[in-house]
């Protein structure tokens, strides 16, 4: 339902300087024109641009805008003539006291006739999300990956045949525009100056702006449908082609991102302290051209990951929130423990050494360090039909010295990492010396690689 | 039973017509049957369903649809968010060929879904190169529709093998009546049954024959403690089967599931007796399934401690030297090889303090030169196996002690 009206009094000449006080008016209503929206994900902020035609009379002009039942914040309503706009002036903005949810403009004009004109707003209720849909193929070698944007509308007014934008990224708000839009035109805390405001809508209009230029024209709807995506300032920006409509209260979902045979790695992962106790398969690629993406960053959103099976139909492989992914950023899907892929460790002995002792006032003697020294056996088994590709963290705590006869690194100073490809149906072991230095021994907290 | 989850080829002018309130929805629909459903319970926390149906569509472009598709559920949890239509192929005559590239574009595709407020549905907005019927599935996540395994182990009357039947049962509380449905657990068969609503449904995936049983008896001081007062030595000894999930003992086909099971025994008179149930673990390949049995009461191990000694290393740094002598009677006609279970920390903190981590310790000379030790969850937990002969024969002949002996010392105490 339309709830968002401008509307041109008639008998301008009567009503001017009280029209709050009357409450019978005769007047007409202007249809809404071309309707732009750009939404933001990170805030429940949408910037609403929407087009009118009007007629003024020289002289002034009192235009009302009116929008009960719906989420706009009224310090955010602007007014702009497209056409005539040297001769058309806007003289004042009143907020009716005992008339919530409307305003008037005064507009001196000295032209007569229809007047193209530009009215934006912030409203909430209007939302955005994303999230991936990824099918392999039964070899789990490549994927065709399909991203999908879903507009929400529960703004509380429906827009017709809109231009949807979508902006990636994160922007700072002082306030939230549904608090704003409850307030219905009290002023905002003194914090938030008209000039800091001011400012920020200058801002963030100047950046639709540009936006627009490197759109090509901003309201134009001719064209195939295709969702283009461009950088703006430390944002991007998802614009869908042609328009939309999506009524008050219900989504909307449409196709962003498609690429097919896109290539990825399967690795297995054993991190104690990040997975759990199982190690876990994850599926990895990157926002790149060379995995046929990288035309943009990839919104935060749920990955879901199926295998096509031979018989057509698909197996569910596991879910994931990812979040923002820049142009050429890895991706990470974890799917969780495989029960084709066991790992297991063990302590086969312990021996303790090099202990010192400190004296009492009688001489007698306290063991106050000492090293500890163990050997672990690591075993990873894989019963896959392809080899894998392991990579094992281990934390150990304390001042450590750590040798392998299998090239180890350490991945911070209490972590240590080791890769192995593990062959189909087979398994690989892992072995390790740890010593672990104790009480006056320990001298630091880190792990010394011993080769 | 009605089914709940519908699909609707809907007259696009009438939706379009009508895109206000969800109550509002005024739909003249065509209903394409389900030709067939999929239940795919590979994933063990997320079932997947496949329905495929046939669905007509009218020519159209990727810009303007022209082919809605109303997808509706009643009284069913369906992952909202998870739902999936896929034109697998399109029909010519009799027969369906696979979906070709059209400049580039697949022929038949999805242009955008709508999800109408308060309801449970949605509708897509379909795209077709030209007026065809096109075969499609649809796929989406759902609740209540659950699965588990079970097992039934059938063990031959001298326990040497079983026969070990795994099943899969599917329950179906999700509020759908599936009818007949390919079930797919992704390994073993899949099965084509009727799934109706609110029913459980058990099948067996796979039976294994001849599969050679371990029997093990364990005794484990210091997980059981003393078997009472009155005994103070002596503790429970506990008996199991053990599997081994390996081609060499008649399995290894695939991970075997956590579930319950039940193990029975051939009674030797053409009948069964039930033995007991337990709860298997997830076995992997090369796995052991151990399924508890209960207790043994004709095998009796004591354990005394004969001796405690302390010897002084430095300062306040010890060796702490144990002897423990075990007692067994084996009241079995049969022979057995009981499993001796040490703690060795377990044993540090009861005879010398804190072991300050895995205690450090050696086998000293008295240990029994007949048992073998083996350290199956780590260096501090040794099981010395026993090897017991059976129980005399004759009605007056005394069943024999057997005397075993772990002689260690844990090292460096303080």
């Amino acid at each position: 339902m339309m709830r968002i009206m401008i509307i041109a009094a008639l008998g301008l000449t009567f009503l001017a300087g009280e029209a709050a006080a009357k409450n019978i008016d005769l007047v007409t209503l202007p249809k809404r024109g071309a309707v732009q929206l750009t939404i933001y994900n990170s805030e429940d902020l949408t910037l609403v641009k929407e087009t009118r035609d009007i007629t003024l009379k020289a002289g002034a002009n009192k235009l009302q805008f009116s929008w009960a039942g719906t989420l706009i914040d009224p310090t955010s309503v602007e007014f702009r003539p497209l056409t005539h706009a040297d001769k058309v002036e806007l003289v004042d903005t009143i907020f009716p006291g005992q008339k919530p949810q409307h305003l008037i403009w005064n507009v001196d004009s000295q032209f007569e006739g229809q007047v193209k004109v530009e009215v934006t707003y912030f409203t909430s209720g209007l939302t955005w999300s994303m999230d991936y849909v990824a099918v392999t193929d039964p070899a789990e070698s490549a994927m065709r990956l399909s991203g999908y944007v879903r507009v929400f509308n529960n703004s509380g007014e429906e827009y017709e045949n809109a231009q949807v934008r979508l902006i990636v990224g994160t922007i700072n708000l002082v306030e939230k525009i549904a608090e704003l839009a409850r307030r219905q035109g009290i002023p905002p805390p003194a914090v938030e100056t008209k000039y800091s405001r001011a400012l920020k809508r200058k801002a963030v209009m100047a950046g639709i702006a540009q936006a627009e230029m490197l759109a090509g024209g901003a309201l134009d709807a001719s064209g195939p449908k295709e969702i283009i995506k461009e950088g703006l300032s430390e944002y991007f920006m998802f614009t869908v082609e042609g328009t939309e409509t999506i009524p008050d209260g219900w989504s909307k979902r449409m196709i962003a991102v498609e690429a097919d045979d896109v290539k990825f790695d399967i690795v297995y992962r054993m991190r104690s302290y990040q997975y759990g106790d199982r190690p876990v398969r994850l599926f990895v690629w990157r926002n790149d051209a060379e995995h046929k993406l990288g035309d943009s960053p990839l919104p935060d959103g749920r990955v879901r990951l199926f295998r096509a099976n031979e018989s057509e139909a698909l197996s569910f492989l596991g879910e994931q929130l990812i979040s923002y992914v820049p142009v050429k950023a890895e991706i990470e899907v974890n799917l969780g423990p495989d029960d084709l892929v066991v790992y297991e460790t063990r302590n086969t002995s312990t021996k303790r050494l090099a202990f010192h002792f400190r004296k009492d006032d009688r001489g007698k003697e306290y063991v106050d360090g000492w090293d500890e020294r163990q050997e672990w056996i690591d075993t990873i088994r894989n019963y896959r039909t392809k080899a894998i590709t392991f990579e094992l963290r281990r934390q150990w705590v304390g001042d450590v010295e750590y040798e392998s006869e299998v090239d180890t690194t350490l991945f911070d100073y209490r972590t240590i990492q080791a890769g192995f490809t593990v062959g189909a149906r087979s398994k690989q072991q892992y072995p390790a010396t740890v010593v672990r230095h104790q009480g006056v021994n320990s001298r630091q907290s880190r792990i010394t690689l011993k080769k | 039973m009605r089914s709940t989850v519908a699909i609707a080829f809907v007259a696009a002018a009438v939706l379009l017509l009508a895109p206000g309130r969800a109550s509002a929805r005024i739909k003249l629909a065509a209903l394409p049957e389900r030709e067939r459903v999929d239940i795919q319970l590979d994933n063990d926390r997320y079932t997947l369903v496949e329905e495929q149906r046939i669905v007509p569509l009218l020519k159209s472009t990727p810009q303007q649809g022209n082919n809605m598709i109303d997808f509706s559920w009643t009284n069913t949890q369906i992952d909202k968010d998870s739902i999936q239509f896929r034109p697998i192929a399109i029909k010519e005559g009799e027969t369906f060929r696979p979906i070709r590239k059209v400049d580039g574009q697949d022929e038949v595709g999805v242009i955008n879904v709508a999800y109408p407020p308060g309801e449970n549905s949605l509708v897509w907005e379909v795209f077709s190169a030209d007026a065809c019927a096109v075969k499609v599935k649809v796929s989406y996540l759902i609740a209540g529709l659950t699965r588990s395994f079970s097992y039934r182990a059938g063990a031959d009357k001298d326990e040497t093998s079983l026969t070990l039947k795994k099943y899969i049962q599917l329950r179906n509380y999700s509020g759908e009546d599936f009818g007949q449905a390919g079930v797919w657990a992704g390994f073993g068969p899949q099965f084509l049954k009727p799934v109706g609503q609110q029913e459980d449904i058990k099948m067996l995936l796979h039976r294994f024959d001849g599969v050679p049983i371990d029997k093990t008896y364990t005794f484990d001081w210091y997980t059981n403690g003393r078997l009472s007062p009155e005994k103070p030595l002596a503790s429970k000894v506990v008996m199991h089967y053990k599997l081994v999930n390996d081609e060499k003992h008649a399995m290894g086909l695939f991970p075997l599931q956590g579930g319950k099971a039940r193990i029975f025994i051939d009674d030797g008179r053409g009948g069964e007796a039930f033995l007991g149930e337990d709860w298997a673990q997830l076995t992997p390949l090369d796995g052991d399934m151990k399924l508890y049995l209960g207790e043994a009461r004709d095998i009796v191990c004591t354990r005394t401690v004969k001796t405690n000694k302390r010897h002084k290393v430095q300062g306040n740094l010890f060796n702490q030297e144990i002897e423990i002598v075990y007692e067994i009677e084996n009241f079995k006609d049969k022979p057995a090889t009981l499993d001796i279970v040490e703690q060795i920390n377990s044993m540090a903190r009861e005879f010398g303090g804190d072991p300050h981590g895995d205690a450090e310790w050696e086998i000293e000379p008295r240990t029994s030169k007949e048992i073998g030790i083996t350290y199956e969850t780590g260096g501090a937990t040794p099981a010395l196996h026993v090897k017991l002969p059976p129980a005399a024969k004759g009605k007056d002949a005394k069943v024999a002690k057997q005397t075993a002996v772990f002689h260690l010392t844990i090292k460096n105490l303080w």
